[in-house]
């Protein structure tokens, strides 16, 4: 595993509201505290109490739209249960940290877009459903309340970016199986696997068939060379930041239904772990294994997002 | 904690014999001979079992009664025209099969050989063929009472499946005394539920590309059963040609087993037997009550419909899951030419509509995976059984 330099600081997004003062208390009763409103709206709800960032019409539209995360079926490509097809942005936040994004999340998705944003540091606004507005608070909630953790990005690969729609397929679908990469410029010589689109060892054309590429990626890393693997749902993308002494992994459940159980083998040696569930606080690992050179365990239950912290 | 981890790989010791194998299955005609050939495949993917279990000194399988196998018939355990068991009849055919295969000359006796009143005793039934074809009410009860009658407590008497959705339809509880454990490790095929499984018990292999390697056994079987009584039915299956003793046990005790079929190719071929083989389920699975009062000759392993149900009306006993799944293959294959379709052993790419269940459904002459009637002789290959059909020693009893 390799640290990436970049260091992303965790934020929780912003919830953009439109709607009036008369909506406070729905706002309180959810605890939610920080607002990004219209302009004119601002010392309404700064003398309410609210913590408030303005944000114009044009601010919103200049934001790069995000696809709503969850899973979705594909005719002849994937099912819900058995292979499901993820719709993920991290990879978006990862391929272009610095960018502004918006999310327009549906009922029920509110919740999962705060803590995707969250997990890679995103600046990303958060359109709501009102019906989200309990379970986005909660998550909020959560992510506020969470230890501080900066710690660098980890890696077991390099891609290289040329800009291109292919290979942002490919980062997409290297994400989606937890093949955890980091974006450069330039090949890493610290990498085992550095990938340059349209070289003779990753041809483009290969790369026609996203799926069929990150699997050959996964075969050069080899599953047992691979810092971090998931057992127990194919639904859940991580996000590992760390070091030797010290790891966090953030655990994004995309399939809309609880797992219980999960199973997660991280490489190296952690003999104490805690995970921090929204709704549930602190709960302790389960079936805590350390050996052949990694750590493994389970996590009682995981509904849409989880912390989990390794020393 | 460490972990003290016994790591076998079983594909590299079956790949010697493998070696000797020919691959009959790919090449033969659509229409094989009952009996099947030698088909022990090169190629297969590495499988990997993790367990820090050690066999029993007399592992469960084959157990005590390799190659023997008693078939009990009774064309009054049924009545066709509606599908209702006689349920003394039925009592009589477990008696007189249990008596023939222990030769013991009581019931009770029988029972002993395999039990003791300190067991903690598993029954692995099959839901999967509900409302139609699933473990019989009857011989689930039966069981149940004999075991009692030995002075097993009934707390110490587990009913197990996988999914507890399936446990509530077909709904044993009123069949059984009160105080019969029922459980199941998931509640329900969504994939979801792993905190059934022992996470340290498992088979690891990489078979269509998913990421999730591992199929792990379920915890009741790894910590709590310390022995277990297997009863399958008798079915046809889209993957793996039949499901009876070895399919019921293997992939009714494991988790994350539905991704070894799929898109047409089935890898149930060498996954079936090897999941059979991981301790502690093999030393712990002592008998097999083979339920075929009902049988289900296509479709399977469902039966929604009676359109493929028949009743074969016999139930058959043994210890060595091998043998009777070698004469279920036989059982099944009959009664498929007899209904002039398609065989199990059939491969042709004209015969696949890959994963259209309801052409599968409608057309016995439809297959939606190339199924693998072989996983029989690979389990045997394991030392799970006996397969050649000369010398499995089959004795009837009549009822």
């Amino acid at each position: 595993m390799t640290p990436a330099v970049l260091v992303l600081l965790a934020s929780a997004p912003c919830v953009y509201w439109t709607q009036g003062i008369e909506s406070r208390g729905a706002l309180e009763a959810a605890a939610i505290k920080r607002l990004c409103v219209p302009p004119d709206q601002v010392d309404t709800w700064r003398r309410a109490g609210f913590t408030v960032t303005p944000i114009t019409e044009a601010e919103l539209a200049a934001r790069e739209a995000l696809p709503t995360p969850g899973v979705t079926a594909r005719a002849g490509l994937a099912s819900p249960t058995r292979s499901p097809w993820i719709v993920a942005d991290g990879w978006r936040f990862m391929r272009t940290p610095a960018a502004k994004y918006v999310y327009t999340a549906p009922a029920g998705k509110g919740a999962l877009a705060a803590a995707e944003a969250f997990a890679y540091g995103a600046d990303a606004v958060l359109k709501i459903d009102p019906a989200d507005l309990g379970s986005v608070g909660t998550m909020m909630t959560f992510l506020d309340g969470l230890p501080a953790a900066d710690l660098p990005p980890v890696a077991d690969l390099a891609i290289v970016d040329d800009g291109s729609p292919l290979t942002g397929e490919v980062m997409n679908l290297l994400a989606r199986r937890n093949l955890l990469f980091q974006v450069v410029q330039a090949p890493l010589p610290r990498f085992r696997v550095n990938i340059v689109m349209g070289t003779a060892a990753y041809p483009r054309e290969e790369a026609g068939d996203p799926s069929a590429f990150a699997q050959k990626i996964r075969s050069q890393l080899t599953d047992e060379q691979r810092t971090l693997r998931v057992y127990g749902s194919e639904v859940v993308i991580c996000r590992l930041t760390g070091d030797r002494q010290r790891m966090r992994l953030h655990l994004l459940n995309y399939g809309g239904r609880d797992i219980e159980g999960l199973r997660i083998r991280v490489r190296g040696t952690y003999r104490s772990g805690e995970a921090l569930v929204p709704g549930a606080g602190r709960l302790p690992l389960e079936d805590q294994v350390v050996a052949d050179g990694a750590t493994e365990f389970s996590l009682p239950r995981i509904a849409t997002y989880a912390v989990i912290d390794l020393r | 904690m460490h972990r003290r981890a016994f790591v076998r790989l079983l594909a590299a010791a079956a790949s010697a014999k493998a070696a000797a194998g020919i691959d009959v299955a790919a090449k033969g005609p659509s229409r094989a001979p009952l009996a099947g050939r030698p088909q022990i495949r090169t190629g297969l993917p590495p499988l990997k079992v993790v367990s820090r279990y050690s066999p029993a000194a007399a592992a469960g399988m084959p157990g005590p009664y390799p190659g023997q196998v008693v078939a009990v018939k009774a064309d009054k355990s049924v009545d066709i025209s509606t599908g209702a068991a006689n349920d003394t009849v039925v009592r009589e055919m477990i008696s007189q099969g249990m008596r023939a295969l222990t030769g013991a000359g009581a019931t009770a006796d029988a029972w002993r050989r395999l039990f003791t009143p300190s067991d903690v005793v598993g029954i692995k039934v099959n839901c999967g063929g509900y409302p139609h074809c699933v473990s019989a009410y009857e011989i689930v009860a039966e069981t149940v009472r004999q075991l009692m009658g030995i002075g097993v407590p009934v707390t110490q008497i587990y009913l197990y499946e996988r999914f507890q959705n399936q446990l509530d339809e077909v709904n044993y509880g009123p069949h059984l005394p009160e105080g019969v454990q029922i459980v199941a490790a998931e509640r329900a095929n969504r994939y979801t539920d792993n905190s059934g499984y022992d996470p340290e018990t498992y088979l690891e292999a990489n078979l269509f590309g998913e990421e999730d390697t591992r199929s792990n056994m379920m915890r009741l079987v790894s910590k709590r059963l310390t022995k277990i009584i297997n009863i399958p039915n008798m079915k046809d299956h889209g993957a793996t040609g039949v499901t009876g003793c070895l399919k019921n046990i293997a992939y009714g005790s494991f988790s994350n087993v539905a991704r070894t079929h799929q898109r047409g190719k089935s890898h149930t071929y060498s996954v079936v037997g090897t999941l059979a083989s991981i301790e502690p389920l093999r030393s712990r699975t002592v008998l097999q009550i083979m339920d075929g009062l009902r049988g289900v000759w296509h479709g399977g392993p469902f039966a929604r419909t009676t359109k493929y149900v028949f009743y074969p009306r016999q139930i058959m006993f043994g210890t060595d899951p091998v043998a009777i799944d070698r004469l279920l293959l036989d059982i099944i294959e009959n009664k498929r030419r007899e209904q002039g379709v398609l065989s199990i052993w059939d491969r042709s790419p004209s015969s696949l509509k890959m994963d259209d269940t309801r052409a599968r459904d409608a057309d016995p002459n439809v297959n939606i995976i190339i199924r693998e009637p072989g996983h029989v002789e690979y389990a045997s290959s394991l030392g799970l059984g006996m397969y050649d059909r000369a010398r499995i020693k089959v004795q009837d009893v009549t009822v």
